[in-house]
């Protein structure tokens, strides 16, 4: 995560794109002038041919794929059937739970790793000896390959000598037996929150460690001096300054939560009978197991459509906010 | 005076008893799958869970990189990391030095253009893609990762650095200019030095998305010889289904350069991250 | 019933077998030319199993040998990933020259229009064919052609742990399962399950199915409604859901990945019986070196005990771009020398000429040849995949509980004539 190409599953990606500088224009180096013209265009096209075909083209082709009832062999003819392969989805009950289970995980996943990434934030937001180990220790779930996470949570919630079953069964005493995680939709699910959870906390304690320490240090004194306590400080001073950061990393948050992938697809697989199948892992089989092209574009699409209009919604709300506060 | 010190003390103690449960939480996986990963067969799925091996065994790694071609494949994402993050640098950074040094017709339209990638996920793609890919002969073919893993990458990288570029004073480049040296001096010789820590933080997140990269590689690869390192290891998962100790012997080859970048570099990951944060 | 559909699929494969032969009487092999080039070959053996260890280290080089200027290059995909691959293959137009298909997949395979019906394009296909069992080779049979060629047989037959048996005051194994069932509280007191299965599709539940008399579709396979519904088929799936409730059978046959395995729990005592193939006693021998293992037929229900047949066919892919090498290999690995070197290795051949040395290589196949006397091949249909994955899909709904074993199994068939209209014709 956090970075460019895993974000077939995870956009997380923009991380610093809350943190691109936004600097006030500053005057052009070179002027209009053609050869400056021709310099520019040069500087850009390698990069943007490649952008333009692996990226803008497949996103046309995702449309108009989603529109056919798209043939495999090359050269056969693929009728066009509107808007069909969308009202096939909309009916479809496991594309249906499909959106409900990953709504589920955003709503677990997404505001644990907020509370707990701003929690251990706040706590490494001060001279606090080795905070810089605990900072590189934190971070260290988000830069491990999402497939080997994965295998290892499975390996944790192994039904018969797993690690979470003696910890739930033997030391905590709280359920009788052995659970058969992946053999149940919830018990699947709860595991597989529990990856994205483990594995996203560092990266959004890293950004609010980043936004705090943009937090006046004198307002901080000055309310101490007040009598203010640290509760009071970081309610008052502290999340309002975050403020734009916080509704930032929500946003992310909830695009990466909607597109989880590689997780499901290696811990339950979608099983037991589809009854954890996400999106993404209902329209890879779609596409990649039964042949049926269209109707996974068209999964494909919805679901990037949906998601589009919550992150809408969402940056509406917040610059709203952020504009009656000020 | 007394007082505060005691408080202060107190305090410490509460924040080091938290950070250390989280770092627990956090790590302890990471120990139980090296653990496993020296551990015989029939010592794997042991309760209570061990963390110290009985009879530790280093034949799960000699497994991994023998008989089941591990090295190979650590080469092949190695090879195919490396060209990526280079084109993926490369390429971004000029685009980023033509959106910020330069006026041009449809400047806006082309960044209108590349701000829409970054809001695409790339999963979406997946089925035009593979009928490109198709269509241009780069199925199965561990080079052919190459086009998707940058293509996939530069929206994102060229919006970051012509955030720093921005950052950078024109009276420079204008210095330059009057001494008589072209855009590509200028960029080559001016810009890229300077934006060192900028392109050292794409560097590293362009290697690390190719190295993990597993969606598009598990649709597209077919040869044993051609397979990267997440999906030889998803593969080996299937074929050893309780092997843990030997799918963690993989697993952890696979990771081992990671850490080590990162623990290296990651004065980098968290500067690209907290100096972009500052400014906002 | 199914038995007659055997005989009858024999003899179509006769005849056809006479027809093929006169259109392609002459043989292209020998001296018209070495054949170079590479042959990418795809099965899914297990890693480092004694299996691939014989193919990559024995067969391969031995044939290579043969024809010097040949690579063969052989991709282990693991089973459960093999079929996607194919399919995913079969959009890219990247599948390799062989594949080493589940019996089960050559109709979806050939009806997708990817393979070469070998009897028309391989000359040496009457005698090779000639040489192997009816049963197996009418697996390649799609619409009056024949895909591919039969390279193993296998069934499933009963694994047992006779130190769990023992400890719960067991002598022998069950003979029924309604023994099995007698004997489960017992196990359950020693401390282990009665019976372990992975999964609850066609290949896991159709043995306890067909022995109790029940079936899935009719002999044409154009109908489910009547057969996976019927009181004989419920009443089979009902012993399995009151089986596990009884807490004799563990979730495991619930899709639970992260559950102990067959094997694992076979040999460590968890499970005292489990239904596998010939390739665990390799596998047993090298994992769980001090572990006996015990075999015993089916148990058996009303009807006798009725196994399923498994193995796996080779097929030739119409994208080979090396088709004469191919086809080397391909009889290379029909022939004698092959299938000998791989029935050392727990292979059973499908070879008649090899069929009375079977049991004085490896003593283990007796059990396996006599329980594929009465097995029976699952439905071929080019809707196989999707229709065993319904099965699987009621048969937990239905030992989980979601629904009764009637409903389930009336859900499923209703299901699956809708998809095997679709072949019907």
């Amino acid at each position: 995560m956090t970075t460019p190409v895993t974000t077939r599953i995870d956009p997380l990606r923009t991380t610093r794109v809350a943190g691109v500088p936004r600097r006030r224009k500053t005057p052009f180096v070179a002027g209009a002038g053609r050869r400056t013209t021709l310099a520019a265009y040069l500087f850009i096209l390698p990069g943007f041919v490649i952008y333009a075909v692996i990226m803008l083209y497949p996103t046309i082709q995702t449309v108009l794929l989603s529109l056919r009832d798209w043939q495999i062999a090359p050269g056969a003819d693929s009728p066009w059937v509107g808007l069909d392969n969308y009202i096939r989805a909309f009916q479809d009950p496991v594309f249906l739970n499909s959106l409900v289970n990953a709504a589920v995980y955003t709503a677990v996943t997404v505001p644990l790793q907020i509370i707990i990434g701003l929690f251990l934030a706040v706590l490494l937001n001060s001279k606090l000896p080795g905070r810089v180990a605990f900072r590189v220790l934190f971070y260290i779930p988000v830069v491990t390959s999402w497939v080997v996470v994965s295998l290892l949570f499975r390996y944790i919630f192994a039904s018969d000598g797993g690690v979470a079953n003696w910890f739930g069964v033997d030391v905590l005493h709280v359920f009788s037996g052995n659970i058969s995680w992946f053999q149940g939709r919830w018990t699947a699910l709860f595991a597989i929150c529990a990856l994205g959870i483990w594995k996203g906390v560092g990266w959004s304690m890293l950004i609010f460690l980043a936004a705090l320490t943009g937090v006046p240090q004198e307002l901080n004194e000055a309310a101490a001096m007040d009598g203010a306590g640290a509760f009071r400080r970081f309610w008052y001073i502290s999340l309002p300054t975050i403020r734009a950061s916080m509704a930032v990393v929500v946003i992310l948050l909830v695009i990466g939560g909607f597109n989880v992938f590689i997780s499901v697809l290696l811990m339950s697989g979608g099983g037991p009978g589809d009854q954890t199948q996400v999106p993404l892992t209902y329209m890879y089989n779609q596409a990649f197991k039964y042949l049926d092209f269209g109707y996974g574009a068209a999964i494909s699409f919805a679901l990037t459509a949906i998601v589009l209009v919550i992150s809408v919604l969402q940056y509406w709300w917040t610059r709203r906010q952020l504009r009656e506060d000020s | 005076m007394v007082d505060s010190r005691r408080g202060l003390i107190v305090s410490y103690i509460v924040r080091y008893a938290l950070l250390g449960i989280a770092a627990v939480i956090l790590v302890f996986p990471f120990v139980y799958m090296l653990s496993t990963s020296f551990k015989a067969r029939s010592y794997v799925l042991d309760i209570p869970p061990t963390l110290i091996p009985k009879d530790p065994t280093t034949a799960n790694y000699a497994q991994a990189l023998g008989t089941a071609d591990f090295a190979r494949y650590f080469l092949n994402s190695a090879g195919v990391a490396v060209v990526s993050t280079f084109l993926i640098v490369l390429l971004s950074s000029m685009m980023a030095y033509a959106f910020s040094r330069f006026r041009f017709p449809g400047r806006r339209l082309i960044m209108g253009t590349i701000i829409i990638g970054l809001t695409i996920p790339t999963m979406m793609l997946i089925i035009p893609q593979f009928l490109l890919a198709r269509d241009l002969h780069l199925l199965n073919s561990l080079p052919g990762l190459v086009p998707f893993y940058v293509g996939t990458a530069l929206a994102f990288n060229t919006f970051l650095l012509s955030g720093f570029f921005e950052t950078i004073p024109r009276e420079l480049d204008e210095a330059m200019l009057i001494d008589g040296a072209g855009p590509w001096r200028r960029y080559w010789n001016l810009t890229l030095p300077l934006s060192k820590p900028a392109l050292a933080t794409c560097a590293i997140f362009a290697f690390l998305g190719s190295w993990d990269e597993f969606a598009w590689a598990l649709t597209v690869l077919n040869d044993t010889d051609s397979r990267t390192l997440p999906i030889a290891i998803a593969l080996f998962q299937g074929q050893h289904s309780t092997s843990w100790g030997l799918v963690f012997a993989a697993s952890i080859l696979a990771i081992a350069p990671v850490m080590i970048l990162y623990i290296v570099f990651q004065r980098y990951f968290v500067s690209g991250i907290t100096t972009g944060a500052l400014k906002s | 019933m199914k038995k007659h559909s055997l005989i009858a699929a024999g003899l179509a494969a006769a005849t056809l077998i006479a027809v093929a032969g006169c259109s392609s009487a002459a043989s292209t092999n020998g001296s018209s030319g070495e054949l170079s080039g590479t042959v990418t070959f795809w099965h899914a053996y297990s890693a480092d199993s004694p299996e691939v260890q014989t193919l990559e280290k024995t067969i391969i080089p031995a044939f290579e040998k043969l024809h010097p200027k040949v690579t063969v290059k052989d991709v282990a995909i693991p089973y459960d990933s093999l079929h996607q691959k194919l399919v995913t293959a079969v959009a890219g137009d990247q599948l390799p020259d062989l594949v080493r298909s589940d019996i089960g997949w050559v109709p979806e395979l050939a009806n997708l229009g990817v393979l070469e019906p070998l009897d028309s394009t391989l000359p040496d296909f009457k005698t090779l064919a000639a040489n192997t069992y009816s049963g197996s080779l009418a697996t390649n049979l799609w619409k009056g052609h024949y895909y591919g060629l039969p390279l193993d047989t296998n069934t499933r037959v009963l694994l047992y742990n006779q130190e769990v048996l023992t400890k719960a005051g067991i002598t022998s194994a069950p003979q029924t399962l309604d023994e099995l069932i007698a004997d489960a509280p017992k196990i359950k007191a020693a401390g282990s399950y009665a019976y372990a299965d992975s999964g609850a599709g066609g290949w896991n539940v159709l043995p306890f199915i067909w022995s109790e008399g029940g079936d899935i579709t009719n002999a044409s396979v154009t109908k489910a409604s009547g057969y996976m519904n019927s009181a004989t088929t419920v009443k089979a799936v009902q012993k399995l859901v009151d089986m596990y409730k009884s807490g004799y059978l563990p979730s495991l046959i619930l899709g639970d990945n992260g559950g102990l395995s067959t094997s694992d729990g076979l040999a460590n005592g968890t499970y005292a019986t489990i239904l596998d193939g010939p390739w665990m006693y390799p596998i047993f021998a090298s994992q769980y070196p001090n572990f006996t293992l015990h075999a015993s037929q089916v148990p058996a229900g009303a009807k006798g005990s009725v196994s399923v047949v498994g193995g796996e066919d080779i097929v030739l892919t119409k994208a080979s771009k090396n088709k004469a090498a191919a086809e080397a290999f391909l009889t290379y690995l029909m022939g004698d020398k092959a299938q000998l070197a791989m029935a050392k290795v727990g292979q059973m051949s499908v070879l008649k000429s090899l069929g009375s040395q079977l049991t004085s290589i490896n003593s283990y196949y007796a059990q396996f040849v006599t329980q594929l006397k009465t097995a029976k091949p699952r439905p071929a249909t080019p809707a196989w995949t999707q229709i065993d994955s319904i099965l699987q899909d009621s048969v937990r709904a239905a030992i989980k509980g979601d629904k009764t074993a009637k409903q389930a199994m009336d859900d499923a068939a209703t299901q699956s004539d809708a998809l095997l209209a679709k072949y019907s014709k």
